[in-house]
């Protein structure tokens, strides 16, 4: 409610619901946050091994 | 008496500031309640005009005064099922069935709890959700993680610059009860897997599966054990191998021993929290004094939750955990639940909205938090018996089962779903016994009588009692989101694929976990996590080889491969069939899972080697482990159930887990989203 929001006009918000529709997306706001997370992973940093292994530590389907 | 007591009274009456604020703070609450009742009145007209002009229902929401009860039951078989009804042991669920419907559920390819329930609650298929195994992975690093959501350290801005956690839902869509909030009914949703971080939507919320405990795993418990011993019985492993318990070696002086909690981890070292015990003359019981509090325990009985607040410098966190003293003569063992989130001062979010878990546990005491809560690992290293496993399991389901029949009785409109996990819990671990043929058979499980049995039994009784609280018109549906079966063998897929030249390993292999072990650039399949098999394709994987032409022709050799694989050991085959993901799935997220779904056949899984992303073991393996049912074969084999108390229309034939949002909005006279794959069940009207 309070999180930061983008300014789309009106045309660009239509094609992009058209868009989220035919691609399987349940609402166009999951689209546009997939397409941006997508964007923007290249330049993040990965998660490290030790990381990865501390937090599945205790998953049963991995004894 | 009364004299006395009169006396008393007036002799010790003492009026402090106290009562004044008591009194005060309760005129407040009431000079609230007053106003705010005024308001709504008031509001009425406006709220209605509103509700039209958005297109939302009125005021009480889609449906008026309709309501859906939803009871998850995770590993419910179909097939056991039948059994205990037959023999009159189901009754409850047996009277559904005949009132309503009893059907199989077909479930997601692959059938995995979190694939499964992410589907129930979104009603797409998984190329929709974005879940497709507990594991997903890094496409750079090719490392695999947790599937459902990423947790993140980001640096926040400002004076203090503080770490923060970032954690984020990766489940894709949308749950069905943000779409019925949209319409204003109001849903209350309890454990329902792949929940956290909870997302917001007109209604309440508890966080289910893959919730970590306060040090950020999937459930890590502790032992403390008397100098000495260490090794005797307990094979606990820490570290690099990625086990989950941690064996930490005590001195008892006069029969008095201290140590630490370990808590989350702030930079390179642990907050932790001290703890002392004080064992009885007789070492029958014990004293135990953790977080200022004092608890009696006894030899094979678990203590209350206690609640732990770890420090380090000025940070703290709150935890909760319950103790067991396994042993105190000859020798002193005493176990630690993973240290679960507090529901009352929650570490990171657990609820929608964020105080409902206060509440819960305002309500009803504290109670576990963790995803998987009930502790397998503690089972399968030994640190646990079969009595003590069981017991911590039913104590969970009781908890679940306190906070739902709460929350379904203030639930008068609109739904309440809740999912229980004992069944899947308690198949997982014991299926041996039921098995002859499996390797880790016990002719008796002894003390644990016939646990899976009693798991049923309970899961029926649960039912039945919740039948007991419906009102004519609610809609019941009782569901499991798969079924189950034996596992006794681990089929490695990375070491058949390197068999079968598709996957290389690096000169310096050394049996390594995390797929360390590939040569990425001659590699062109690999396999970790529960599902299947993945192509190492350019474009996608960093170092992809694979090109779109070829792709399609390995799909078919490696399938082919896999339908003649044998089990040297029976000569039978091993997988059932293999379920290419451009046939199976569809949506924005497809490319992100398996390539190839393995469907094997009852008694065969993906090894342990393989679902760590390992490549070192054999092909075949048999699997002599306590965990021993699993329901990770072919999703024909093992379909969910659905009962309802209604008729609903199965006339397209078998019913699918996907099935249930569309027929949920349904009920409430909400058109199927467009996006929906599942279909709508009609459901017969109520009887006058």
């Amino acid at each position: 409610m309070f999180g930061p929001s983008v300014r789309l006009d009106k045309a660009l918000a239509e094609r992009l619901e058209q868009a989220a529709a035919a691609r399987g997306y349940a609402t166009m706001h999951e689209f546009v946050r997939h397409v941006l997370e997508e964007a923007v992973r290249d330049s993040e940093e990965t998660q490290s091994e030790d990381e990865v292994r501390h937090r599945l530590k205790g998953l049963g389907y991995l004894e | 008496m009364s004299a006395s007591l009169y006396l008393c009274a007036h002799a010790l009456a003492y009026v402090g500031p106290g009562a004044g604020f008591a009194f005060l703070g309760s005129f407040l609450v009431l000079l609230v309640a007053l106003v705010l009742a005024v308001l709504s009145v008031l509001l009425l007209p406006l709220r209605i005009a509103v509700a039209a002009l958005t297109g939302r229902a009125g005021v009480l929401g889609a449906g008026g005064s309709k309501r859906v009860v939803i009871v998850g039951l995770d590993g419910l078989d179909p097939g056991y099922l039948r059994g205990m009804m037959a023999d009159g042991t189901a009754r409850n669920l047996a009277s559904l069935a005949e009132a309503g419907v009893f059907s199989d559920l077909r479930t997601t390819c692959p059938a995995i709890s979190p694939v499964a329930w992410s589907s129930f609650a979104t009603g797409v298929n998984p190329g929709k959700h974005n879940i497709f195994d507990f594991l997903g992975r890094d496409l750079r690093t090719c490392i695999p993680e947790l599937s459902s959501c990423r947790i993140r350290t980001a640096r926040r801005s400002g004076l203090l610059r503080r770490a923060r956690a970032e954690i984020s839902l990766l489940r894709g869509s949308q749950p069905f009860w943000k779409v019925l909030g949209d319409k204003g009914v109001f849903s209350t949703v309890l454990r329902v897997p792949i929940t956290f971080p909870p997302e917001k939507f007109r209604g309440l919320s508890l966080a289910g599966m893959c919730v970590p405990d306060l040090r950020g795993t999937q459930g890590s418990f502790t032992l403390y054990e008397e100098a000495g011993t260490r090794g005797e019985a307990v094979e606990t492993r820490e570290g690099p191998e990625g086990g989950s318990g941690v064996c930490v070696p005590v001195a008892l002086r006069n029969g008095r021993m201290s140590s630490r909690l370990s808590g989350p981890a702030v930079g390179a070292r642990a907050m932790d929290a001290p703890f002392s015990v004080r064992l009885d003359s007789d070492r029958r019981g014990a004293r135990l004094r953790v977080g200022g509090e004092t608890v009696r325990l006894r030899v094979g009985e678990y203590s209350p939750w206690m609640r732990v607040k770890f420090r380090r410098g000025l940070r703290t966190a709150a935890g909760i955990c319950r103790f067991l003293l396994v042993s105190a003569d000859p020798v002193f063992r005493l176990y630690v639940t993973p240290i679960n989130i507090d529901p009352e001062r929650p570490a990171m979010p657990l609820s929608h909205p964020p105080y409902y878990s206060a509440y819960l546990a305002k309500l009803h005491g504290p109670f576990a938090t963790l995803g998987l809560a009930e502790d397998t690992w503690g089972l399968s290293s030994g640190a646990l018996d079969d009595a003590s496993f069981l017991r911590q399991t039913i104590d969970i389901h009781e908890e679940r089962r306190r906070m739902f029949f709460d929350a379904l009785r203030r639930t008068r409109r609109g739904m309440c779903c809740c999912v229980f996990d004992m069944l899947d819990r308690v198949q997982h671990m014991f299926y041996r016994d039921m098995d002859e043929e499996h390797p880790a058979h016990r002719p008796s499980s002894g003390a644990a009588g016939d646990p899976v049995r009693e798991a049923y039994r309970r899961a029926d009784e649960l039912v039945g009692d919740v039948m007991k609280e419906l009102r004519k018109g609610d809609l019941l549906v009782v569901l499991s989101d798969h079924g189950f079966g034996t596992f006794r063998c681990g089929v490695n897929l990375n070491r058949w694929l390197e068999e079968c030249g598709w996957l290389k390993t690096r000169p310096d292999a050394s049996g390594e976990d995390c797929l360390r072990d590939v040569d990425w650039e001659r590699t062109k399949a690999y396999s970790f996590g529960l599902a299947g098999i993945y192509l190492n394709r350019k474009g996608r994987e960093r170092r992809g080889v694979v090109d779109e032409e070829e792709a399609l022709s390995l799909k078919r050799e490696i399938a082919r491969g896999l339908l003649d694989l044998r089990d040297a050991q029976t000569n039978e085959p091993v997988v059932s069939r293999v379920y290419d993901s451009r046939e199976t799935y569809s949506g924005p997220y497809r490319d992100a899972g398996p390539d190839l779904v393995v469907g094997f056949l009852r008694g065969y899984r993906i090894s342990w080697e393989t679902a760590r992303g390992r490549v070192a073991g054999d092909v075949l393996t048999r699997n002599a482990k306590p965990w021993s049912g699993d329901h990770c074969m072919d999703p024909a084999l093992v379909p969910g159930v659905l009962l309802s108390n209604r008729k609903l229309d199965l006339t397209r034939g078998t019913p699918h887990i996907m099935d249930i949002a569309p027929t949920v909005l349904g009920f409430f006279g909400i058109s199927r989203p467009a996006y929906m794959d599942g279909l709508l069940l009609a459901i017969e009207e109520a009887a006058a």
